[in-house]
């Protein structure tokens, strides 16, 4: 039986993470530097909606505002974390591998599997805000080698069609994970169909522009919609230049996501 | 004493893993420290995320990874 949930724009977590005070050493930008991030699942002080999607644990919609804002090196482990960039510059400074400094503009995007460990630092150097989309998942085994890769969306070329990013498709970046990420720009009046590999996948699909109807619902500015259990659905396009983002992961048997599912049944 | 299988569980701060059968002893935790048996106070020693705040996983490890998560 066919199972969504839609987290509307208004409904997911806002942090305003400022660079003074007891997280100076996290966040960069001193003295006047912010982080502003909108979670559609629980993380961090955000505890209060879904713990997550099949592998999907961070869906973050961030802004680092202010020349020299972002986060200082800190370590990570395991997680599978993708960045998305929409505005801005990031810099990035990575120990993957043999160390990189990458910087990511408008449709640049990373893979970064932390593996057996690894640092990364994710600053906006420009004055310009940096605006990204942070995804991070499980990985299907822990303690790989740690992995960096990074590709580019051509919004212009690559427009009304389906273009995975991330996954195993041509050209997509891998991931330790049976998961996928298309991205989808398009204008009014379009349909596309989304197939998931199997009825075992799920599928979110984040609105971050624009607005469509998606299995049965009309989703606007970053509204969005988790679809599990359908051979497939459509995304019809009700606002010109509609961008579209859309995880399809595996549906892991996690106890912590049942249980929530259990207390917030008809939610 | 329990037959009850070790867990392994991550921190959603960070991705940081704690297995049971492992312990941490570069922590001070020996192997086969139950997770109920860490202090509530307890918090990740990467991140400093809580300890209410890591989930049970059940992913394996990859080649060679539990000796580098011993030493984690």
């Amino acid at each position: 039986m066919s199972q969504s949930f839609i987290i509307r724009n208004e409904e997911r977590g806002h942090d305003l993470i400022k660079s003074d005070g007891s997280r100076s050493s996290y966040i960069a930008g001193h003295p006047d530097g912010f982080v502003t991030r909108a979670s559609s699942f629980n993380f961090h002080e955000y505890q209060g909606g879904r713990p997550g999607f099949g592998t999907i644990r961070v869906f973050g919609d961030e802004v680092f505002h202010g020349a020299g804002c972002g986060y200082n090196m800190h370590p990570h482990h395991n997680f599978a974390i993708c960045a998305f960039v929409f505005g801005g510059e990031l810099t990035h400074i990575n120990t993957a591998g043999e160390g990189m400094v990458d910087r990511l503009r408008v449709g640049d995007y990373y893979v970064f599997s932390a593996g057996s460990g690894g640092k990364h630092s994710e600053l906006s150097v420009t004055t310009e805000d940096m605006q990204a989309i942070y995804l991070w998942v499980l990985p299907e085994q822990l303690y790989l080698p740690p992995s960096y890769h990074r590709g580019h969306f051509d919004f212009r070329c690559r427009r009304n069609e389906l273009v995975q990013l991330v996954g195993d498709a041509d050209g997509a970046l891998p991931i330790p994970q049976d998961l996928r990420v298309s991205r989808l720009i398009a204008d009014k009046g379009r349909s596309f169909h989304y197939a998931p590999r199997t009825l075992g996948h799920g599928t979110y699909v984040f609105v971050r522009e624009g607005k469509i109807r998606c299995f049965g619902s009309e989703l606007g500015h970053r509204d969005s919609i988790g679809i599990s259990s359908v051979d497939g659905f459509d995304i019809e396009i009700i606002d010109d230049d509609s961008d579209v983002l859309i995880v399809e992961t595996v549906l892991v048997d996690e106890a912590n996501i049942r249980k929530w599912e259990s207390e917030h049944a008809g939610h | 004493m329990t037959d009850e299988p070790f867990k392994r569980l991550m921190c959603l701060g960070c991705g940081f893993s704690y297995d049971e059968a492992l312990g941490l002893p570069e922590h001070g935790i020996a192997p086969g420290t139950r997770w109920e048996d860490i202090p509530a106070d307890w918090v990740c020693p990467d991140c400093g995320t809580p300890k209410h705040l890591f989930e049970m996983i059940v992913v394996g490890y990859a080649s060679g990874g539990a000796d580098l998560a011993r030493t984690a």
